[in-house]
């Protein structure tokens, strides 16, 4: 079949390998900034592992081409393969409403976006009511993106189960044949209505937040009982019906999918009056815990931080991004400037994001280099856990900072080490 | 002149307020006055325009535009104190030159402004922080008199014109000396995100001190005895700079009022923080113009025209020449329900006095009481005695024309329909106090108990739509309404001894509550009760 990707995503870019790999004509669609753009240059610095190797294999066999986000799907394109960030809803809605008038009967649009619950009813409403067209013809389905970072590509290729969100059944159909490759040794495929799908992912990803939430309470808590949060972690990690995943204590979560459009239910069902309680108490804890590196920068300098400098490391929202979308940076500057403290941003790709949202100020300086960042500082935030960070040459920090002043915002480095090097200390529940 | 206006009160005190109307369809049209958004109608009120000219004459016999040059050239109109009364000169627009006894006061005025703003600022954009870093959420206006009623009534009248923050603030009030809303408000408030506002003129009013102290104990309990921990949750605001840095409050979060600004005519400075917390700085200057508009009005429009003096000589003619001694007022917006209290105090504290300027007993009645509360209500209060009681009272009805015009929600239509049927009971019962029997059908086939006299003569001021602007205008006609009438009745408007000595009374009275020394020398009512307490 000849089936169009369009997004930025991981998810885009390991649909679109992994379905060229089963003999697929695949036109992924990205933007000029994607990823996908740099295959070829030897720059693709998505670290997952296998996906590069794939693409490239997939490109050479000629199945896989890249291409613009904005081009419109090849003509003979039947599968229109949705893998977009969060807030390209909009996007999803003008793709599907220009697609041809006399497509396929069985045009399929399968979505994985995550968009708020109900999306997908939307978007099949705008491809039935195109002008002219048949409304009887083609079928949007959900299919969530159920992967796991660091295990994309097992994760599709091999995945445990898959939720397909489907109203018509030939479009189910349809869907089961497209992954027929990855869902051989027992049916994994989990049919229901393309808003339960929907639902079932925002529930995942509300799951998800609620862990890291409660874990932030508890390092909050830990913090004034003299405990280290790590063991508590490690121990709460060991029980099995817990388990280790998204246990990680730390200063918020940001990104596009946790926002709080996404988290909500439709624009449609928001008038039912009912609201996820919990949820939105969960989003509430994370607003505030990006702000905890800043309350500890506050009472260690007794509430003066008039003239400080401030450096922080990582801005973009998680590793590996140059998105700056909700991401604790934000709020930790804005708090900072209106303490009338100077910051200092490194960032290994997010500096070009932070700029555009800052603009010109005096008391922002973005460096390329770590260190010049940190010269002088009156403190050193670790806020975006780059792995470049992890074991930084202390000794040079040392004598480069004003104050040696550390607030790990991740928890990646060692008090008992840092201490020793000299430095003040605080993580988030470990000090 | 007063037994001329008697004589006059003679001619007309028989007719019925019916009759008036009756006998001159223009009556409305020849009594009623604007400014800007406010109509204010007195065609319901016992008098013709004949009166009026009377009453003119008085104001002039008694000087009312040489006081009027007085009050806005910075004299001392407060002789008593020795002090001028410029709170006129908090709502001079930016640029506008006032230098009085050298100094430039509207430099000042806006000089305070400003540092308002970036407290406000601050607050608003939730980078406020408490000792701990948290935002502040909540901010307690701790405060009495004037420096809680305007504030407070406000606020809480221009809950629609909020200002947008970026996370929830909300603004509270605590006043009373035995701590009843301090107390209920530390229970569900968290200390490391409460930010206290310590408002007090002189900043050693005990009222508002022992709040304080309370408040600030309650803080260090949670938060401990660091520096932060004052400078971070509490501001002042006062003209004594001296006792403020003592009570603790550090340097840059003190804002400054001045001696010639009174404490029931202070909301309009720095004393009016709460409110501009509530609505931000554009409604508060919003609020200043309104205030500004009728400055202007009071000082150059026409007597004949001119609200502040036609509802001043209106009041004079019920007092002094009908007879009567009280005064309602009647909002019928329930957002309006604290005016009442507030215009009791600018009424009461300023003209409830018996000494003229010249240190004589007065010769004639001076102010009324005034009571009041929101019109709906009061319908099934106290409205009774004003239909069919046997005192006289001539009412004030207070009310916004439109309301819920820009709100967009599933109920708008139901609340524009309420609102209708708030307008319509305030006009219902203004005609049926006028007019009684009259307004009615048959009125004499009715039993006596279900008639109604009428000839209850009433005013109603009627806003475009309630709005920092419009409000602040309204309660600078009081005020202005208020100095007017203390120049009829040669009284000192801006003084207030008669609330000082009991204050002193009871530090006594404190040291025997508390088993310190003997009782001694008191009444037998006070020694009685003393002596149950202490049981």
């Amino acid at each position: 079949m000849f089936i169009a990707v369009y997004g930025d995503t991981l998810c885009a870019m390991v649909s679109a390998a992994a379905l060229a790999s089963t003999g697929h004509q695949v036109t992924l669609h990205v933007s000029p900034g994607g990823v996908a753009n740099t295959l070829n240059t030897g720059n693709f610095s998505l670290r997952e592992p296998g996906l590069a190797d794939l693409m490239l294999e997939q490109k050479r066999e000629g199945r896989l081409q890249v291409v613009g986000l904005d081009q419109r799907p090849d003509p003979r394109v039947t599968v229109l393969w949705l893998a977009l960030a969060p807030d390209l809803l909009d996007y999803a809605h003008e793709l599907v409403r220009s697609l041809p008038v006399d497509i396929d009967p069985e045009f399929l649009v399968v979505n994985q976006s995550t968009f708020p619950v109900g999306s997908t009813e939307a978007l099949q409403h705008t491809m039935q009511s195109r002008e002219g067209a048949d409304a009887r013809h083609g079928a949007v389905v959900s299919v969530p993106d159920l992967l796991t970072e660091g295990a994309a590509l097992n994760g599709f290729t091999r995945s445990a189960h898959w939720l397909v969100g489907a109203d018509i059944p030939w479009a189910g159909r349809l869907v089961a044949e497209i992954l027929r490759p990855f869902n051989r040794r027992r049916d994994s495929i989990m049919s229901m209505r393309p808003r339960e799908a929907e639902f079932t992912k925002l529930a995942i990803n509300g799951m998800l937040a609620t862990r890291l939430s409660f874990m932030n309470d508890m390092a909050n808590l830990a913090d004034s009982l003299d405990v280290d949060i790590e063991r508590v972690r490690q121990g709460m990690g060991a029980d099995q019906r817990i388990g280790e995943a998204y246990l990680y204590p730390g200063c918020g979560f940001g990104g596009l999918s946790f926002s709080r459009d996404v988290m909500s239910l439709a624009s449609t069902l928001q008038h039912s009056g009912l609201q996820a309680q919990l949820i939105e108490e969960v989003l509430q804890i994370n607003e505030r815990q990006k702000e905890a590196l800043f309350r500890k920068l506050w009472q260690h300098y007794d509430t003066e931080l008039t003239g400080r400098k401030v450096t922080i490391w990582g801005a973009a929202f998680k590793p590996e991004s140059s998105r700056i979308d909700n991401a604790p940076a934000l709020k930790l500057i804005t708090a900072l400037w209106a303490q009338g403290a100077e910051v200092h941003v490194h960032d290994p790709r997010a500096l070009p994001a932070l700029a555009a949202w800052a603009g010109e100020r005096d008391d922002l300086v973005l460096h390329d280099d770590p260190y010049e960042a940190a010269a002088g500082a009156d403190a050193l935030m670790l806020v975006t856990e780059w792995k470049a960070y992890w074991s930084p040459d202390f000794k040079r920090l040392h004598a480069e900072m004003n104050k040696p002043l550390l607030l790990d915002g991740r928890n990646v480095w060692d008090p008992e080490f840092v201490k020793r090097a000299g430095f003040t200390y605080y993580g988030i529940g470990r000090r | 002149m007063w037994r001329v206006l008697a004589e006059h009160a003679n001619n007309i005190k028989d007719t019925h307020l019916a009759q008036f109307f009756a006998d001159d369809s223009q009556r409305f049209e020849r009594l009623h006055a604007d400014c800007g958004p406010l109509l204010f109608d007195y065609s319901k009120q016992r008098l013709t325009v004949e009166t009026l000219e009377r009453l003119f004459d008085l104001a002039r016999q008694q000087q009312l535009p040489e006081w009027i040059d007085r009050l806005f050239g910075g004299e001392p109109v407060n002789s008593t104190e020795g002090r001028a009364a410029m709170h006129w000169a908090l709502r001079l627009p930016e640029g506008a030159s006032c230098v009085v006894d050298g100094q430039d006061v509207a430099a000042q005025v806006h000089e305070q402004l400003r540092r308002m703003e970036r407290i406000v600022n601050k607050v608003h954009s939730g980078q406020w922080r408490g000792a701990t870093g948290e935002v502040v959420t909540d901010v307690v206006n701790i405060g009495v008199g004037g420096s809680d009623l305007g504030p407070q009534m406000m606020v809480e009248a221009l809950c629609d014109s909020a200002a947008q923050t970026s996370s929830r603030l909300t603004v509270h009030f605590a006043s009373t000396m035995d701590g009843s809303q301090l107390s209920q408000l530390l229970r569900t408030l968290n200390p490391h995100s409460t930010l206290f506002i310590i408002s007090s003129k002189s900043f050693t009013t005990i009222d508002t001190l022992s709040n304080a102290d309370t408040a600030r104990c309650w803080l260090q309990h949670t938060l401990g005895d660091k520096p932060g921990v004052l400078h971070c949750h509490f501001l002042g605001v006062s003209s004594a700079v001296q006792k403020m840095t003592e009570w603790g409050i550090s340097e840059e979060h003190q804002l400054q009022i001045w001696d010639w600004v009174g404490g029931r005519y202070s909301m309009w400075s720095a004393i009016g923080l709460p409110i501009a917390l509530a609505i931000g700085m554009h409604g508060f200057r919003q609020m200043l113009a309104g205030a500004h508009l009728m400055d202007e009005h009071f000082r150059n429009a026409d007597w004949s025209q001119n609200l502040p003096v036609l509802m001043a000589l209106v009041g004079v003619w019920n007092t002094n020449v009908l007879g009567i001694n009280a005064q309602a007022v009647l909002p019928y917006d329930g957002r309006l329900k604290q005016l009442p209290l507030y215009l009791e105090q600018l009424e009461m504290e300023s003209n409830g006095k018996s000494v003229t300027r010249d240190g004589q007993p007065v010769e004639h009645q001076t102010c009324p009481i005034i009571w009041g509360d929101v019109g709906p209500n009061a319908q099934h209060a106290f409205y009774q005695l004003l239909h069919q009681g046997t005192e006289a009272v001539t009412c004030d009805f207070i009310l916004p024309a439109r309301r819920y015009e820009q709100a967009r929600d599933e109920v708008t239509a139901e609340l524009i329909a309420q609102h209708e049927l708030a307008l319509a009971n305030c006009l219902a019962q203004s005609r049926l106090l006028a007019l009684g029997d009259a307004a009615l059908k048959d009125a004499d086939q009715l039993p006596i108990y279900q008639r109604y006299r009428g000839n209850q003569p009433s005013s109603t001021l009627l806003l475009d739509e309630l709005t920092p602007y419009s409000l602040g205008a309204l309660v600078a006609m009081y005020e202005h309404k208020v100095f007017v009438q203390s120049v009829i009745w040669d009284i000192n408007p801006f003084d207030q001894w008669g609330v000082e000595m009991g204050k002193k009374l009871a530090v006594d009275t404190l040291a025997w509550i508390r088993g310190q020394g003997e009782v001694s020398g008191v009444d037998s009512s006070t020694a009685g009760l003393l002596g149950r307490i202490l049981k």
